[in-house]
C-alpha cells in the first residue's frame, strides 16, 4: 500500500529552539524530580494515606524529606512552582498537608537563596508545618494564609505570614522571629523555649509557652504578669 | 498551453459576464484580487466538470448564472442551454429528464432510445432540484455522480459535463435533497441580492436579442441532438457548430469560449498543481475532525456522540454524521482549479480556506444543539455556509497553534509507515489519533 | 507615501508567512509616533511619523514587516477573540483588583505571548525593533525579559530578579494562559501600581509602542459571542459581573446593550442580566415553526414504473405513450394533502418563578431556577410567541412581579432576575388573570415547592388544562406532596433539578417534545 504520508517525508520542520523553552524544560525537569522526592516521602511515611502528627513522625518525615531532595538544584521558584502542583495538578496524586509542609520547610531549608517568598494565597489548601527548622541565615516569607504548626521547631530563621494562621504556630520554637499579618488559633507557642512571635491580629489562644516573647498588636503578652512561664 | 492563456480567457468571461449579464457585488478576496462568489465558482465548475449547487432566494439569478457561464464556456447557444434544462416539479418523469423510446420503433415493436438534450448536452441544469420528489431525486444519482444514463437498457456515458443545479430555500413546496444526491453535489453556493443599488441597473440595458443567443446554430444544434446518429458521432458535429458560434462570440463580443481539446488541457494543467505542505496538513486536519470518533471508531449517523468525551472541544462532538471521501476529492478539485485560476505555483492554505466552507456546507448534519447555539449569530451568508466557514476558521485556528508539532507528527508517520522504529507523536486533536491508526498502533480505548 | 509602498510590497509576503488571514491590507495613518499600530476591527493600520522616527536605525521594510508580525499575531493568536481576551483579564484583575492595572497587565501579557510567538515560529525581525523603541518603565522589563527568553541583545538588562521570575512562565502553552497570566501579574504588580501613581498624578498615560488592546479590536458580533463564551466559561455569577461592570462603559460606546447590540447608549448594561441571556444562548431549542395538518384527501403527486400486478387505475396513459409495458408505462403514486393547522405557531408562555428565601438570590450566585427559567424564555420567543412572567415571593404582601405576555427580552430576564427573598405564597388571582391574557398558554413553574399556600396550587393546576411544566429545585415532602397531588394530571410534567445540567436538558427535552408536535397540544 502506498505510504499516505510521503509527502511530508522531508517535513523535517525547521525548530528554533529559544533560551525559554530551555528554561521551561529544566524547569519541569526540576519539579518533577521535587514531585518524586514527595512521592518517596509519602510512601515511606504515609501509608493508606493517612499520616499521624506526632514529634517523632515529623522528624522522620523531615529526614526523609531532607534525603530526597539532597542533589537537586532548585530555586525558590522551584518550590513555588511546587506547592502550586501541590494544589492544582494532576501529577500528584493525593495532598497531604502534614508531610507537605515538612518536604517544603526542607526545601526553603537547604535553599540557596537566604531570602524565599512563597505566594500561596491562590492556594485552596492551607499548608501545615511550614517552616519547620527554619534555620539562623533563612528569611522565609509566605504570602498567604498558613495552616497547623507553622514555624515549629523554629531555628533562628525569621519567617513572615502575610496572611493568617491556624493552631500550634510557633510550637516548640527555639529561637529566632515569627510575625504574622494577621490572625492565629489556639495553642500559639505551645513549648515554646525562645525567640519571638509577633501577631498583628488576634491569637485565640496561648499554648503552654515555656520561653520567649509574644506580641499581639504591638503588645507583649508573653511573658506577662497574668502569664507565667510554663515548666514541662 | 501554458503562460496564462487559458487564464485570460476565463478571465475574461467572468469579467463579461460580471459586466453586462449577471451583476453582483465581489463578495470574496483572494490572494488581493476581489470576486463574486457566485460567478467564481460556477466558472471553477465548469472548467472543473464539477457539480454545484446554488441557493438563492427566487429571482436572484441562479439559474441564469448557470446558463451564462454554461453558455460561454462551452459554446453552446442559450437556446440550447434553455431546452436542455430540466426543472424539479413532483411531475417529471424519467422520460423527460433522461430519455424515452422512438415512438415510431416502439409501435414496431423494436426498442430504441431518445436521449433527452439534457442527458446529451455537457452543461446539464436542473432548476429548483428541492422540487423533485424523492424518488426522481434517486433516479438522477448515477447521471449526475458518473455521467451515466441509463434508458430501457441502453447507456449514454458523457465524457465531460457540468452539473449546476439550483435550489430556493425550504417552503411548502420543496423536499429534501436525499443525503446521496447532496453528497454528489462538490459545493454549494448562494447566488444573493446585488443590493438596491445594482439592483435598479439590471435589465435596464436589455435588449430584445440576447447576446449569447444564435437562432441559426441552436436550430442545428437542436437538430443534432434530435437525430439518430450514435451519441459520439452527435457531439463531434456538435462540437463543429459550437466552433462556429465561439467565433460568434470571439467576433461581437470579444470573448472566447474554450473547445473541447482547450478544456482538456485545462483540466490537464489543474491537475499538476500540486498542495504544498501546509494545506496538506491543514486538510487532513479538516478531515480528521469530520470523521472521527473516539468512542465508535468514526462517525456514524446513527451513534450519537455523548457529553463528556476527551473531544468534545472538536467538531467531530457538534456533527451527526461522517464525512464522505467525495469530500477530499471535491477540495483538491476545487483548489487546484482555483489555483490554476489565479496562476499559482500551488495549492495553498488560502485557496482551500475559501473552497472548503462551500464544500462541507451542504455534506454535514449538524446537532441540533450547535444549530440552537449559531443560530441567533449575526452573519452575512445563508445559515449553512456560515456554519461551514466558522467551522473551518475553528479548524484554522486549531492548525495554527499546532502547525509544527503535526508537520513533525505527519513527517513521524511517514518514517513508522515505511518500517522505521518510531514513537508516533501524541496529540490532543483527532489527526494524531488518525495517523496512529495508519501506522497500526492499537488504539487503548479507557473502560 | 514611501511607508505606503512598502506596506504593498510587503503584505503578500507577511501573509504568506501567516498562514494568511483574513485582514484587509493595512494602511498608513499619520501621527502619533509612540505608537507604532492601531488595530481598529481587523484594520490595521501604522503610523507613518513612527516608521519615519526609526526609519534610520532599522530597515523600512523591516520596520513595517515586524510591526506586521506583532499585528497579524495578536489577531491569530493571542488573543484569536474576545472570549479570549475576557478570560486574561479576570483571572489579571484576581491579582491586582485595579481596572487599569489589570488591563494593562493584559496587555503586557499578551504582547510577551505574540511576540514570543512571532520570534520562535516565524521569521521575524521584532527582536530588531525593540532594540531600538525607548526602553523605559515596564517596556525595559519586558526588554529585558525578551534579552533572557529568546537569546537576543536588544541593549536593555536589569531587572534580574522580576526577570528570572517572569521567564519561567510558558507563554506559549495556551491551555496555561490563565495560571500564566496570574503569575505574571503577580510579578510586575509593584510596576503596575507605580505606573498607576504616576498616571494619576500626571495625568498622562504611556502610550504602548506597538498598539493598545481594546474593544475597538473587536465588532460587535464578536464580542456577542465572546460574552456567551465568558458566561459559559467562568465559575460563577460574580466573575461575570465583576468584568462586564469593568468594561461597561467601553461596551456601551460601542453599541452594545444587555438586549444584544446596537441598541446605543440609552441602554444601559445589567451584567447580571446579560449573564443569564448569555448563558441561557448556550441552551436554546431549536423548533420547528410551521405546524403542518394532514387534511385526509390524496392527490396524485408523482409518477413511477408501473409493474406487473399493480393497479391499472393509476396509470397516466399520457407518459406511459398509450403503452402498458413494464418499463415504459407509469403510475401515479397520491400524497395526503396538507395545509396549516387551526392553531398556527406555538403557544404562549407564563413563567412562574418563585424567588422567595429559600431560593438563590441571581444577583449573588448563579440561580438554577432563573436559568431554567431563561432558557424556556428564549425557547418560546424564539418561536414568535410572547411570554408572561409571575415571580413571586410573598405574594400576598405584594411580594411579586406580574409582567402580562409580551416579546421584549430584556424585560421579561429583568422580571425574572427580580429576587424578593421573603416569604413564599402565591396569588393565585394573578395567575388566573395572566392565563386569561393569551390563548391558552403553557405554564412554566420553577420552585422548591416550599409554598405555604401549595394545597390550593396543586387544585388550581387540578382543574386547568394548559400544558405545565413543574420544575421543582430539589426534593423534599412538599415535592412528594405535590407530585401526588397532581399525579392524575397528563397536561402535568414534573421534574427535578439537582445542578446546572439538569435544567436545560429537561426544559429542552420536555418543550422540544410538545412544541415539535404542535397538534399534540390542541
Amino acid at each position: 500500500m502506498k505510504n499516505p504520508f510521503e509527502a511530508f517525508h522531508q517535513a523535517g520542520v525547521r525548530k528554533r529552539e529559544i533560551p525559554l523553552d530551555k528554561i521551561l524544560k529544566s524547569k519541569e525537569e526540576t519539579l518533577s524530580t521535587i514531585l518524586k522526592g514527595y512521592e518517596d516521602l509519602l510512601k515511606n511515611e504515609a501509608k493508606d494515606l493517612v499520616w499521624l502528627m506526632q514529634y517523632s513522625t515529623v522528624i522522620k518525615a523531615y529526614s526523609i524529606a531532607e534525603k530526597g531532595i539532597e542533589g537537586i538544584e532548585y530555586t525558590a521558584e522551584d518550590i513555588e512552582e511546587f506547592c502550586y502542583a501541590l494544589d492544582h495538578s494532576d501529577q500528584i496524586p493525593y495532598l497531604i498537608t502534614g508531610p507537605a509542609g515538612v518536604y517544603i520547610s526542607a526545601l526553603c531549608n537547604h535553599a540557596k537563596e537566604e531570602e524565599i517568598y512563597l505566594h500561596l494565597r491562590d492556594l485552596t489548601v492551607k499548608i501545615n508545618l511550614l517552616g519547620y527548622r527554619l534555620p539562623t541565615d533563612k528569611k522565609l516569607i509566605v504570602e498567604g494564609n498558613v495552616g497547623d504548626f507553622t514555624g515549629i521547631g523554629l531555628d533562628g530563621g525569621e519567617f513572615i505570614i502575610e496572611g493568617s494562621g491556624k493552631n500550634y504556630t510557633g510550637a516548640g520554637m527555639k529561637r529566632g522571629r515569627i510575625i504574622v499579618r494577621h490572625n492565629l488559633g489556639f495553642n500559639t507557642g505551645h513549648g515554646m523555649t525562645g525567640g519571638e512571635l509577633i501577631v498583628g491580629g488576634r491569637i485565640k489562644g496561648l499554648g503552654k509557652i515555656v520561653g520567649g516573647k509574644i506580641y499581639e498588636r504591638d503588645q507583649l503578652i508573653f511573658p506577662h504578669e497574668g502569664i507565667k512561664p510554663f515548666s514541662f | 498551453m501554458k503562460n496564462g492563456y487559458y487564464q485570460t480567457k476565463i478571465r475574461g468571461i467572468y469579467k463579461y459576464i460580471s459586466d453586462n449579464l449577471y451583476l453582483n457585488r465581489p463578495d470574496v478576496e483572494i490572494k488581493g484580487e476581489h470576486f463574486n462568489s457566485t460567478l467564481l465558482f460556477s466558472l471553477l465548475t465548469g472548467i472543473n466538470r464539477g457539480k454545484e449547487l446554488i441557493i438563492g432566494e427566487p429571482g436572484l439569478g441562479k439559474t441564469t448564472s448557470a446558463e451564462y457561464v454554461g453558455s460561454i464556456l462551452y459554446r453552446y447557444p442559450l437556446g440550447v442551454i434553455w431546452g436542455s434544462e430540466v426543472s424539479g416539479h413532483p411531475e417529471q418523469t424519467e422520460e423527460k429528464i433522461i430519455g424515452r423510446p422512438h415512438l415510431g420503433e416502439l409501435n414496431k415493436g423494436k426498442e430504441r432510445v431518445v436521449w433527452s438534450n439534457f442527458a446529451q448536452i455537457p452543461v446539464k441544469i436542473v432548476d429548483e432540484i428541492n422540487r423533485l420528489p424523492e424518488t426522481k431525486q434517486s433516479m438522477i444519482l448515477n447521471g449526475v455522480d458518473r455521467g451515466n444514463w441509463e434508458y430501457l437498457n441502453e447507456i449514454l456515458i458523457n465524457d465531460e459535463y457540468s452539473l449546476f443545479a439550483t435550489a430556493n430555500y425550504q417552503d411548502r413546496g420543496t423536499n429534501t435533497i436525499i443525503a446521496p444526491l447532496i453528497d454528489r453535489f462538490d459545493v454549494l453556493i448562494e447566488s444573493r441580492h446585488p443590493g438596491s443599488n445594482i439592483a435598479y441597473i439590471i435589465g435596464k440595458e436589455a435588449s430584445s436579442n440576447h447576446p449569447l443567443r444564435h437562432p441559426q446554430y441552436e436550430k442545428e444544434l437542436h437538430q443534432i441532438l434530435r437525430g439518430d446518429k450514435p451519441y459520439e458521432e452527435k457531439m463531434t458535429l456538435a462540437e463543429g457548430v459550437c466552433n462556429l458560434f465561439g467565433d460568434y462570440l470571439k467576433e461581437h463580443l470579444g470573448l472566447e469560449g474554450l473547445n473541447k481539446d482547450e478544456r482538456n488541457n485545462v483540466n490537464e494543467e489543474m491537475v499538476e498543481i500540486d498542495f504544498d505542505l501546509d494545506t496538506n496538513a491543514f486538510v487532513r486536519m479538516a478531515l480528521a475532525e469530520l470523521s472521527f470518533c473516539h468512542k465508535y471508531g468514526q462517525k456514524r449517523s446513527v451513534e450519537v456522540c455523548e457529553e463528556g468525551c476527551h473531544y468534545t472541544g472538536y467538531l467531530c462532538h457538534h456533527i451527526k454524521n461522517c464525512a464522505s471521501n467525495r469530500l477530499p476529492i471535491s477540495i483538491r478539485n476545487y483548489a487546484q482549479a482555483l489555483a490554476w485560476f489565479l496562476e499559482d505555483d500551488g495549492v495553498d492554505i488560502e485557496h482551500v480556506r475559501l473552497i472548503i466552507p462551500h464544500v462541507l456546507a451542504h455534506r454535514i448534519q449538524w446537532k441540533d444543539s450547535y444549530l440552537s447555539k449559531k443560530e441567533g449569530e449575526g452573519r452575512n451568508d445563508p445559515f449553512q455556509i456560515y456554519l461551514a466557514k466558522e467551522a473551518t476558521e475553528e479548524i484554522f485556528q486549531r492548525y495554527n497553534e499546532q502547525r509544527e508539532y503535526l508537520l513533525d507528527a505527519l513527517s513521524v508517520g511517514y518514517r513508522a509507515f515505511a518500517g522505521e522504529e518510531v514513537t508516533p507523536l501524541e496529540g490532543d486533536h483527532p489527526i494524531y489519533e488518525e495517523i496512529k491508526k495508519d501506522i497500526g498502533v492499537k488504539d487503548e480505548k479507557p473502560l | 507615501m514611501e511607508i505606503e509602498e512598502i506596506i504593498k510590497k510587503v503584505w503578500p509576503r507577511v501573509k504568506k508567512k501567516h498562514l494568511f488571514p483574513h485582514l484587509p491590507l493595512p494602511t498608513m495613518i499619520e501621527g502619533g509616533d509612540d505608537c507604532a499600530l492601531e488595530i481598529k476591527s481587523k484594520q490595521l493600520s501604522i503610523s507613518n511619523a513612527f516608521y519615519e522616527k526609526l526609519k534610520d536605525k532599522m530597515d523600512g521594510e523591516e520596520i513595517v514587516e515586524a510591526v506586521l508580525d506583532h499585528g497579524i499575531t495578536h489577531y491569530m493568536y493571542c488573543p484569536w477573540d474576545f472570549h479570549t481576551h475576557l478570560t486574561l483579564y479576570n483571572e489579571a484583575k484576581k491579582v491586582v483588583r485595579q481596572k487599569e492595572q489589570a488591563q494593562r497587565a493584559t496587555t503586557y501579557f499578551m504582547d510577551v505571548v505574540t511576540d514570543t510567538y512571532c520570534v520562535k515560529e516565524k521569521n521575524t525581525k521584532i527582536a530588531q525593533l525593540y532594540k531600538n523603541l525607548p526602553k523605559h518603565g515596564m517596556y525595559e522589563v519586558l526588554t529585558s525579559l525578551y534579552e533572557k527568553i529568546w537569546g537576543e541583545n536588544l541593549g536593555s538588562g536589569g531587572h534580574e530578579e522580576l526577570v528570572n521570575r517572569l521567564s519561567r512562565i510558558p507563554y506559549l502553552e495556551r491551555k496555561r494562559w490563565r495560571e500564566s497570566i496570574k503569575k505574571f501579574t503577580k510579578v510586575i504588580q509593584d510596576i503596575l501600581e507605580k505606573e498607576w501613581e504616576n498616571e494619576q498624578q500626571s495625568s498622562q498615560r504611556e502610550p504602548n509602542p506597538l498598539g493598545e488592546h481594546s474593544l475597538k479590536n473587536y465588532s460587535l458580533e464578536e464580542i456577542d459571542r465572546g460574552l456567551r463564551e465568558f458566561a459559559t466559561a467562568v465559575e460563577d455569577l460574580q466573575e461575570f459581573r465583576e468584568t462586564v461592570d469593568d468594561l461597561r462603559e467601553e461596551l456601551e460606546e460601542k453599541g452594545y446593550g444587555t438586549g444584544g447590540m446596537g441598541r446605543g447608549k440609552a441602554n444601559p448594561i445589567d451584567a447580571n442580566l446579560l449573564y443569564y441571556m448569555k448563558l441561557a444562548e448556550s441552551y436554546t431549542l431549536p423548533i420547528r415553526k410551521l405546524p403542518i395538518e394532514k387534511r385526509g384527501y390524496l392527490h396524485p403527486h408523482a409518477h413511477m414504473p408501473w409493474e406487473i400486478g399493480k393497479p391499472f387505475a393509476d396509470i397516466d396513459i399520457w407518459t406511459s405513450f398509450g403503452k402498458i409495458i413494464p418499463g415504459i408505462t407509469q403510475i401515479w403514486t397520491k400524497r395526503e394533502g396538507e395545509t396549516h393547522g387551526e392553531f398556527e405557531g406555538t403557544p404562549d408562555c407564563l413563567i412562574v418563578i418563585d424567588s422567595s428565601g429559600s431560593m438563590i438570590n441571581p444577583r449573588e450566585r448563579l440561580s438554577y431556577a432563573v436559568l431554567g427559567a431563561a432558557c424556556a424564555c428564549n425557547a418560546y420567543l424564539k418561536l414568535e410567541s410572547k411570554a408572561a412572567v409571575y415571580n413571586f415571593s410573598d405574594a400576598l404582601r405584594g411580594n411579586k412581579i406580574v409582567l402580562d405576555f409580551n416579546h421584549e427580552k430584556e424585560q421579561i430576564y429583568q422580571a425574572i432576575c427580580r429576587y424578593f427573598g421573603g416569604g413564599t405564597a402565591m396569588d393565585l388571582a394573578d395567575i388566573t388573570y395572566l392565563l386569561s391574557r393569551a390563548n391558552n398558554p403553557d405554564i412554566f413553574i420553577i420552585t422548591d415547592m416550599q409554598i405555604t399556600n401549595l394545597e390550593r396550587l396543586i387544585e388550581f393546576f387540578n382543574k386547568i388544562e394548559n400544558r405545565v411544566t413543574a420544575v421543582h429545585l430539589g426534593s423534599n415532602v412538599h415535592t412528594t406532596r405535590f407530585k401526588d397531588g397532581t399525579e392524575k394530571k397528563k397536561n402535568i410534567s414534573i421534574f427535578n433539578v439537582k445542578n446546572k445540567e439538569d435544567i436545560p436538558k429537561i426544559v429542552l427535552g420536555k418543550v422540544k417534545e410538545y412544541l415539535a408536535s404542535p397538534a399534540k397540544w390542541r
